[in-house]
């Protein structure tokens, strides 16, 4: 009886499902077919009914995208939307002819990504695994450092934890070109950016953290008599382990960005920073949109796996509770 | 009073061991450039390595003298299109510009997320994944194609620094809207009220604290925009514009007295913000 009504509730939403996904189907399709059909040029009215159908499409392709996104709970309605998007792209870089040297179309940026695929890996080398990712980790162990000196004495709270507030306020640009100009055109320059853009966000969580245990569970430790190390490791540090994470979540975004903006102060030629700018400046808008895309890549996936290991280590916190 | 010295006198202290650290540090620093060009044999001025690190013509760290110099040349007239508080201005300006644009974008896609769930659904995970994109990578870009549209001057700048800054204040000020608790909305349904009344009489006050913890965070982020922008396009002003000259002539005097500048913007910058909030959340501002 409970299973036939549940069937009844759900007969019209199944019917609107398979209506909004012929719908997001024949958008795909005609962005598809106007973008891979124009060789040759056309006439103005051709170009101007040919605009109408893609808005038209694109209209189309996202309502349906809404009316699919009213009972899907997953990936899939972003996923559309972004497949909506691109071809919407393409077919109206196409249909106004925009020369590719300006706004290359994203399939021309995929032949882009293949055939420029050694150079961007040789960039990624440098401008993730040796400036972001070695100053990441600087950064961090002389934040988490900083911090828990700052925490343990009250005098360096009160005189480095201000200037850390202030130091976070102050844009990233403005230091680059003093330190790569200081320390040298190769990659510990970079590097050397990237930590100290990420110490301070880490020393105001990390203390913030380590100064939340409850005051609740550190009388119920002096009644257990345990050392002050004891405390340390089996209250301070669990509860600050969610605003470390915090922390690091912002920092892997903001070391991918120091270091690509330190790339445009000088470098010795690699990294992703030092592409985007040298190809923009010769148009070949292709390659940097290619380099654009494999930064994004590579930062989803820093955030993720960061992500993930926030999810490992702090499982037990109110937010992954549902 | 006696709190007021308990607070200063660490920060006093601290600035005081930076101070005389400086001079060591600068020594250190400055030396292997010394020796150098010393054994290049030119004449520089000086005798000695002692003596050289004081007066180089590039040097790694300036000396005290130098900084205070250089800051005398940039500064004074202020308002000489070469001056660096004159170039600033320019900065602020295309980064207030650029977070007013920001806001306008970034309150109304909030108010689309939280108004539709089909919206919120298909636009978030871009939202989200957007933010750990590094999005400054763009910049070089966008401005050479809006200069080829004729979209040229300050304009070009303020646009990639709202571009840059929106996404704070989407996530910030969706929070924010969100806030309210069921009770409260439950109170407002069994009130009657409608979705506008909803949004003004509850929501909005309840998003206020998220928007200026969001401002802050998208004021650098617009500031940093705005230089990036100014480095990568042909510019005639801006903090960008005299980084990037100095760092091809390699003038680290220059560079160093422009870093402080730049530093000081972002203070003022939050600073105003602070000011606005206090003004527009006075309940707010005198709780923290």
């Amino acid at each position: 009886m409970a299973s036939y009504s549940v069937m009844k509730e759900n007969r019209p939403q199944a019917s609107r499902a398979w209506i909004s996904w012929t719908l997001v189907l024949l958008a795909h399709l005609v962005l598809f077919f106007i973008s891979y059909t124009l060789n040759q040029q056309q006439g103005v009215s051709q170009k101007l009914l040919l605009q109408i159908v893609t808005v038209l499409s694109l209209f189309v392709g996202l309502t349906a995208v809404g009316l699919v996104a009213q009972n899907r709970r997953d990936f899939i309605p972003a996923a559309l939307l972004f497949t909506v998007s691109v071809l919407f792209v393409e077919a109206m870089l196409r249909v106004n002819e925009v020369p590719a040297g300006l706004i290359p179309t994203p399939s021309r940026v995929v032949v882009a990504l293949y055939n420029a695929r050694e150079v961007l890996m040789l960039d990624v080398f440098y401008t993730f695994v040796l400036e972001a990712l070695i100053g990441f980790v600087a950064g961090i162990v002389i934040g988490v450092l900083a911090s828990m000196a700052v925490a343990r004495y009250k005098f360096l709270e009160l005189g480095i934890l201000p200037y850390a507030s202030i130091f976070s306020s102050i844009p990233i640009v403005a230091l680059a070109p003093v330190m790569v100009k200081a320390i040298g055109l190769e990659w510990p320059s970079k590097a050397a950016v990237v930590a100290v853009t990420v110490i301070f966000p880490i020393i105001v969580n990390v203390v913030r953290g380590l100064q939340s245990a409850s005051p609740l569970h550190l009388d119920l430790m002096r009644s257990y008599g345990a050392s002050p190390m004891r405390v340390f490791f089996d209250v301070r540090v669990p509860t600050a382990m969610p605003y470390f994470f915090n922390a690091l979540k912002i920092s892997t975004t903001l070391s991918l960005i120091s270091a690509i903006v330190a790339e445009f102060f000088g470098t010795t030629g690699n990294g992703l920073g030092f592409r985007i700018q040298i190809e923009a400046g010769r148009f070949n808008f292709d390659i940097v949109w290619a380099a654009i895309v494999v930064a994004s890549v590579i930062g989803i996936v820093f955030f993720s796996l960061i992500g993930a290991l926030e999810r490992k280590v702090t499982g037990w916190h109110a937010s992954y509770r549902s | 009073m006696n709190t007021l010295l308990q607070r200063t006198l660490p920060l006093l202290v601290v600035a005081v061991i930076i101070v005389l650290l400086y001079y060591p540090l600068m020594i250190w620093a400055n030396s292997p450039v010394a020796q150098r060009s010393l054994e290049t044999g030119a004449d520089i001025g000086c005798k000695t390595v002692s003596e050289c690190v004081y007066m180089l013509r590039n040097p790694v760290i300036p000396a005290p003298a130098q900084l205070g110099e250089g800051i005398k040349s940039l500064t004074i007239p202020p308002l000489a299109p070469t001056s660096a508080p004159y170039n600033a201005l320019v900065t602020l300006g295309e980064a207030i510009v650029g977070l007013a644009l920001a806001s306008a974008v970034g309150l109304l896609l909030a108010i689309l997320l939280v108004l539709s769930g089909s919206f919120e659904r298909a636009v978030l995970p871009w939202l989200v994944a957007s933010q750990t994109v590094p999005i400054i990578a763009i910049a070089p870009m966008l401005a050479v194609i809006l200069g080829q549209y004729g979209v040229q001057g300050w304009f070009p700048k303020a646009l990639i620094a709202a571009y840059i800054a929106f996404f704070p204040i989407v996530i910030g000020v969706s929070k924010g809207l969100k806030s309210p608790d069921p009770l409260q909305l439950d109170l407002m349904k069994t009130y009657n009220a409608s979705r506008v009344q909803v949004f003004t009489l509850l929501r909005f006050p309840a998003s206020v604290p998220f928007l200026f913890t969001a401002l802050k965070v998208a004021s650098t982020a617009a500031m940093v925009g705005s230089i990036v922008a100014e480095i990568s396009t042909i510019s005639f002003s801006g903090i960008g514009k005299m980084l990037a000259e100095n760092s091809r002539a390699s003038d680290t005097i220059a560079l160093w007295v422009i870093m402080f500048y730049g530093a000081l913007l972002g203070i003022v910058l939050v600073a105003l913000i602070n000011l606005l909030e206090r003004m527009v959340a006075p309940w707010r501002a005198t709780r923290s």
